[in-house]
């Protein structure tokens, strides 16, 4: 049914809360018959120009000089730009980033120029006639040799730049920032162990790979506004960050974002999308289109960092954890203004989703000239837990313990005390494990297919907090219409997590009105949308929900208090049912589109009370502490945590090495699922996501040069990679502060797959193969290597 | 690294009205055209800006060119432009050549078997090509247009290293005529790729096995490997043990080893030549056992 | 650079274009016809966001020329629904979650209807491999897969 018809009667819609049902999504319709607005399919007619920009082959250099005379004189090229106007910096936690390079490029793909031309072919040809003259410089690709002090400095002015005061760089360093946990003492602890391992794990950059590539359309006025119309999570962020880096107010830069083909991260913050502001203040008044290419999109926006890990972790003989030490180096690429959180996030986080009463970590976050790691779902959790949990397993064996009694011994629970000295809120993490476990069939061996086959299990744990700024602020507002449907407005973005449709049903629960009265303002523009920090961090259902749930209970504060004045009421007596007013006294009732715009008659034709109703909300955390910097330990590091496990049965093929998962079982406790379907939805391809990161993805990269960016050298799963069967479980320990209960799970379902399947191989095999992609050629090598085949 | 364009680059697309307009262009033009069928390497070699032709020439209409067709003493003859997905659906090709179904299905995806050809898959001459080996060990011919008029040229002998073939400039592959198997064959190709579907090949394993009353063991083999070589490559040594020795186990593992021993794959980005040599020991041996179980 | 005229049938109405050489199909439909339905997510023929339907068979259309299609019959997604009454592949779509961040969705359609059409009753392997070349990033395909197997069994009872 493509209409949707508006009965307002009762008998039309049950009266059920739409929270904790499938509402089916309010953007489906759109999206099957191809109606869907997603940032190209923008028209803009015939005025619209078009831009590429002109990259860096170097990894490392100094730019020399930049005649674009050739460029410029090629017909159709309407301007061609470079960084010489432009000084300023852009950042969300550290500004270390120009628009366009002015005296360095860092990496492969560093933007060194833009070129605005009538058409994309054109102004394809004309990055040929750029000439740059580079001096080459010595490069840094990799984060441990990075971080040595005589190691070529990427950022000698590292000490000026503006930044977060909860980063710490390191000025005359390639760190960009050091998070530290010190608590309890390690060197008296390890004295206790029964057993201690230590593993060093090299965890490879991995890329997004939204099916969207990054688009934008940028057009700039002759009265010095900016509008820029873009895939985007962060209509608002980048509306700041850019202003700021243009030395425009914000009210200046207008942002609007569409539907998002998948953003999973690389989508968050400013990337392309800066460039080709600074390429439409070229040609004022046309607007200028520059999409990525798939190539470009691999590495030139952001990818997830690479990783070594240095994990230490000790038990005492009845399987308590005592110690834990981690050194991570952070491969964060040219540029951290985004990534050096991640480093902050994994320090805060470091022990995993367990109890350690001693830990010394050190969180490091590296520039190297390698592409720009930024956000990725799971910020830092996917490839820290790939160490951790499979250190779990390794120490559990050591003291010949079951990996999941281990776990059930060491795991979070109420109460607990975490790696930042504050306490564990309600958790449903042991019920997350303890069902998991179950659904796999832990303990039971099933049959491998054929005789050179094996099979073997394998499970992982996680937590996750969302990493933002303490003060990320959410706003909203609900106006009502003439027939009693909403108008919610919000600034979430809608990358397929769900945003309109569980916004949608937050608002019509908290109003009282059927689910498919709402309608949610979208796009997204930030100059007419509520603010809202950044679509990130999964942070949306519980932030954005708790400013929708406010923004409505306003409304319907007003509704109620406009129907019992008019009924001379207690407004304690009336509530709203179904789109009608009702009274649970004198049983009045009173439809809302009789009230929602006009207000009401005051007896005797004297005179109108109301008006349109306009409900407003906003939600922000006030909660959160800072950390010591010299411990990390703090009253309250985040705002909750949510967690869960996976669980994968695997067979590996002797004679090639394939690994395919069977099946997979995931258990997230998200305190309200308030669309279970959705839900579900994110652990299904959370899961697929993280299994393809396990097998197939991996960047190779040669001296800063991306040898696989490409979907034919840079494997995604597909139809046929996908396991049998998943089991979704969800487990609902509530959130205090979450809209119905409600705290996200939109990145936590991709955590913990790499360990989970490194487990499961391990357990398979009895070989470990500890370092993502699991591929086939790697996993046959190990074997042969071992051993096992010949 | 990315030197991909967003589309393709300008270029002059030419429809010839015939074979010989066709070849002429081609000559007078050579180095700067170049004709095309399915398009899919051409496209995606000319975003790459690897090739940087002026003019791409469609032969996809011409005499000789669209015809899938089977004829019981001269064999089948697949046209350059027939699209693989055709070829899989032809009920003469699964009844007298289910080898090279089997490989053609292995290609890419659905969709881009709608457009790719098996004579284009040939032409393009990557080591790596499915459905090579399959038209190898069905003792292939291609057919040629060129400036001296038809001519035909063994499939053996047409390709000279990785992407190059004997063809000139002016030269346009009509078809390729696969005589009529041995009786009673039957033939598998095991292609590895990095997941499950779609894929190249890593290395591909294509063999083919046949009674034959003058063997030792009474078949005799034809066997072909992709990927491992700078073109596709038959190793014959692995052929002669199979005819020469009962068809043991032994005997499949002493091919196996044979096969893997004239491979000489290298490492690159897809994989390395540690694990390729290791593969086509390995695949050979499944290919084999699967076609004698077939056999007998 | 030449210019070529094209007449062919797209959603079923007769379309005169002029289009350059190296246009793609793709490029034509998205640029020349604003049917913007159809997506372009790699421009190589690898992902199948581009999928439409050419002479009743899913192409790649970054990977057909413009050119290529005179007299052609193209159908993309804008077709599925007729009427305001959606396919039911599009319901059974809706029904089983399988729309996310909505991309790569044309493109799945079109393989999916076309895997229908071609055989009405696929079991799961065969859904899987007809889909193959349409990459998915958000859903994990097991969604997709039970929409399509939906879609199968509601059109057999509906025959029934």
């Amino acid at each position: 049914m493509m209409v949707k018809s508006i009965e307002p009667t009762l008998a039309s819609h049950p009266s059920i809360s739409p929270v904790g049902d499938n509402a089916p999504r309010i953007d489906a319709t759109q999206k099957l018959t191809g109606a869907a607005t997603f940032t190209d399919d923008i028209q803009f007619g015939p005025g619209l120009l078009h831009g590429r920009v002109v990259r860096s082959p170097h990894a490392h250099a100094l730019i020399k000089s930049i005649d674009t005379s050739k460029a410029e004189a090629l017909p159709g090229v309407r301007a061609v730009v470079t960084g010489k106007n432009y000084p300023g910096y852009l950042g969300l936690y550290l500004q270390d980033r120009h628009i366009f390079c002015r005296d360095r490029v860092r990496y492969v793909g560093d933007p060194v120029a833009g070129i605005v031309a009538t058409t994309e072919d054109i102004a394809e040809q004309a990055l040929d006639l750029i000439d740059v003259e580079y001096e080459v410089l010595e490069g840094v690709f990799d984060p441990v040799i990075g971080a040595k002090p005589d190691a070529p400095l990427i950022h000698p002015d590292l000490g000026d730049y503006v930044v977060a005061n909860f980063i710490f760089p390191k000025p005359g360093t390639n760190i960009s920032n050091h998070f530290k946990i010190r608590k309890g003492d390690t060197e008296a602890a390890w004295k206790e162990c029964t057993a201690v391992i230590e593993r060093t794990y090299r965890i490879p950059h991995v890329q997004h790979v939204p099916i969207e590539p990054h688009t934008a359309i940028a057009r700039a006025d002759q009265d010095g506004t900016v509008t820029l119309w873009s895939s985007t999570q962060s209509p608002f962020a980048q509306r700041n960050l850019i202003a700021k880096a243009l030395g425009k107010s914000q009210s200046d830069v207008r942002v609007i974002g569409h539907y998002v083909g998948g953003g999973f991260g690389s989508k968050a913050g400013v990337t392309m999308e800066a460039p080709a502001v600074v390429m439409a203040m070229q040609v004022e008044g046309q607007p200028v289109k520059l999409r990525l290419t798939r190539e470009e999109e691999f590495y030139t926006t952001f990818v997830r960092q690479g990783l070594v890990a240095e994990i230490k972790l000790g038990c005492d003989s009845t399987g308590k954890i005592l110690a834990m030490e981690n050194k991570f180096y952070w491969d964060g690429g040219a540029y951290t203004e985004y990534g050096v959180n991640v480093t902050r996030a994994s320090g805060y986080s470091s022990t995993g989703p367990y109890e350690v009463p001693n830990v010394k970590t050190d969180s490091y976050c590296v520039y190297t000239n390698h592409p720009v790691g930024g956000p990725f779902r799971g910020f830092g959790m996917p490839e820290m837990h790939a160490g951790i949990e499979q250190c779990i397993d390794e120490l559990a064996l050591e003291i010949e313990m079951d990996p999941v009694q281990f776990r059930r011994i060491n795991c979070l629970k109420e109460g607990s005390i975490l790696v930042t000295g504050s306490r564990m809120h309600p958790t449903g993490l042991p019920e997350c494990l303890d069902k998991a476990a179950e659904a796999i069939g832990w303990g039971k061996k099933s049959e491998p297919s054929g005789p050179n086959k094996r099979r073997g299990k394998g499970l992982a744990l996680m937590w996750k907090a969302p990493a933002m700024p303490p003060n990320a602020g959410s706003s909203a507002w609900v106006e009502l219409r003439e027939d009693g449907t909403l108008n919610v407005g919000l600034g979430g973005q809608e990358l397929g997590q769900g945003t309109f449709t569980v916004a949608a049903q937050m608002a019509a629960a908290t109003l009282g009105v059927p689910f498919d009265w709402v309608r949610i303002a979208s796009p997204v523009d930030t100059k007419y949308s509520p603010y809202e920090w950044q679509t990130v961090a999964s942070r949306l259902t519980w932030s954005m929900g708790n400013a929708v749930v406010n923004a409505s209970k306003d409304a319907r504060k007003q509704i109620i208090d406009l129907v019992a004045e008019s009924w001379e009421e207690d407004p304690a007596d009336l509530d709203i049912v179904n789109g009608e007013v009702i009274s649970y006294k004198s049983e009045e009732a009173m439809s809302l589109k009789d009230i929602a715009i006009y207000g009401l008659p005051k007896e005797g034709d004297s005179g109108w009370i109301g008006g349109p109703v306009v409900g407003r909300g906003r939600f922000m955390p006030t909660y959160v502490t800072g950390l010591d910097p010299e411990t990390g330990q703090g009253e309250r590091a985040v705002v909750h945590y949510t967690t869960g496990a996976q669980a994968v049965e695997v067979e590996v093929d002797l004679e090639t090495g394939r690994v395919e998962v069977l099946r997979g079982v995931a258990a997230f406790d998200m305190g309200k699922a308030i669309n279970p379907d959705q839900v579900r939805a994110q652990m299904e391809g959370g899961l697929v996501q993280g299994i393809s990161t396990a097998l197939f993805e991996g960047f190779k990269l040669e001296d800063g040069h991306l040898r696989n960016p490409s979907f034919v050298d840079y494997r995604i799963a597909t139809s046929s990679d996908a396991p049998d069967q998943i089991e979704a479980i969800i487990v609902e320990v509530p959130q205090d502060d979450g809209p119905f209960g409600a705290r996200g799970i939109g990145e936590h379902p991709m955590v913990p797959t790499i360990p989970a399947i490194a487990n499961a191989i391990a357990d398979a095999l009895g070989v470990r193969i500890s370092e993502p992609p699991f591929s086939s050629e790697k996993v046959y090598l190990a074997m042969l290597d071992e051993g096992l085949i010949s | 690294m990315a030197d991909a364009h967003p589309g393709l680059p300008e270029f002059d697309y030419i429809k010839p009205a015939s074979l010989a307009e066709a070849s002429k262009f081609l000559v007078d033009h050579a180095g700067e055209a170049r004709p095309f069928m399915g398009g899919t390497d051409t496209f995606v070699r000319m975003r790459d800006g690897v090739w940087k032709d002026r003019y791409l020439v469609d032969v996809k209409h011409l005499d000789g060119t669209s015809e899938l067709g089977f004829d019981s003493k001269l064999g089948l003859t697949v046209g350059a432009g027939v699209p693989m997905n055709t070829l899989i659906a032809s009920p003469e090709v699964q009844d007298h050549y289910p080898l090279l179904a089997q490989a053609a299905k292995t290609v890419a995806a659905y969709q881009l078997r709608n457009r790719a050809t098996v004579v284009g898959n040939i032409c393009n001459a990557s080591p790596a090509g499915d459905t090579i080996g399959a038209c190898l060990v069905y003792e292939g011919i291609m057919i040629i247009y060129g400036p001296s008029g038809r001519r035909e040229e063994p499939l053996r002998t047409f390709f000279k290293g990785p992407g190059q073939t004997v063809l000139s400039p002016g030269d346009i592959a009509l078809a390729i005529r696969l005589p009529i198997p041995p009786a009673g064959h039957a033939g598998r190709y095991l292609k590895l790729g990095r997941n499950r579907l779609s894929d190249l090949a890593i290395v591909g394993v294509t063999a083919l096995g046949y009674p034959d009353s003058e063997t030792a063991s009474g078949f005799r083999f034809r066997l072909a490997l992709a990927a491992v070589a700078p073109t596709p490559l038959i190793p014959i040594e692995a052929e002669k043990i199979l005819a020469e020795s009962p068809l043991d186990p032994a005997t499949i593992d002493k091919a196996a080893e044979a096969a893997m021993n004239a491979s000489s794959p290298i490492d690159d980005v897809r994989g390395s030549a540690r694990y390729r040599r290791m593969m086509v020991r390995n695949l050979t041996r499944q290919a084999l056992e699967s076609v004698v179980s077939e056999l007998s | 650079m030449a210019q070529h005229t094209l007449t062919l049938t797209v959603n079923g109405d007769p379309t005169t274009v002029s289009v350059p050489s190296h246009h793609t199909l793709l490029q034509m439909l998205r640029e020349t016809l604003a049917l913007t339905g159809t997506k372009n997510g790699c421009a190589a023929g690898e992902c199948g966001a581009c999928t439409v339907m050419m002479d009743g068979e899913p192409v790649n259309s970054c990977m057909v020329l413009a050119v290529e299609c005179d007299g052609a019959r193209i159908d993309t997604v804008e077709s599925l629904a007729q009427d305001s009454q959606l396919d039911p592949i599009q319901e059974a779509f809706i029904e089983s979650s399988a729309v996310q961040c909505g991309f790569c969705t044309p493109g799945v359609l079109v393989s999916s209807r076309a895997l229908l059409d071609r055989n009405p009753d696929p079991t799961e392997a065969e859904i899987r491999e007809a889909l193959v070349g349409n990459l998915c990033r958000c859903t994990g395909y097991l969604s997709i897969i039970r929409a399509v197997r939906k879609s199968a069994s509601s059109r057999a009872e509906a025959k029934v």
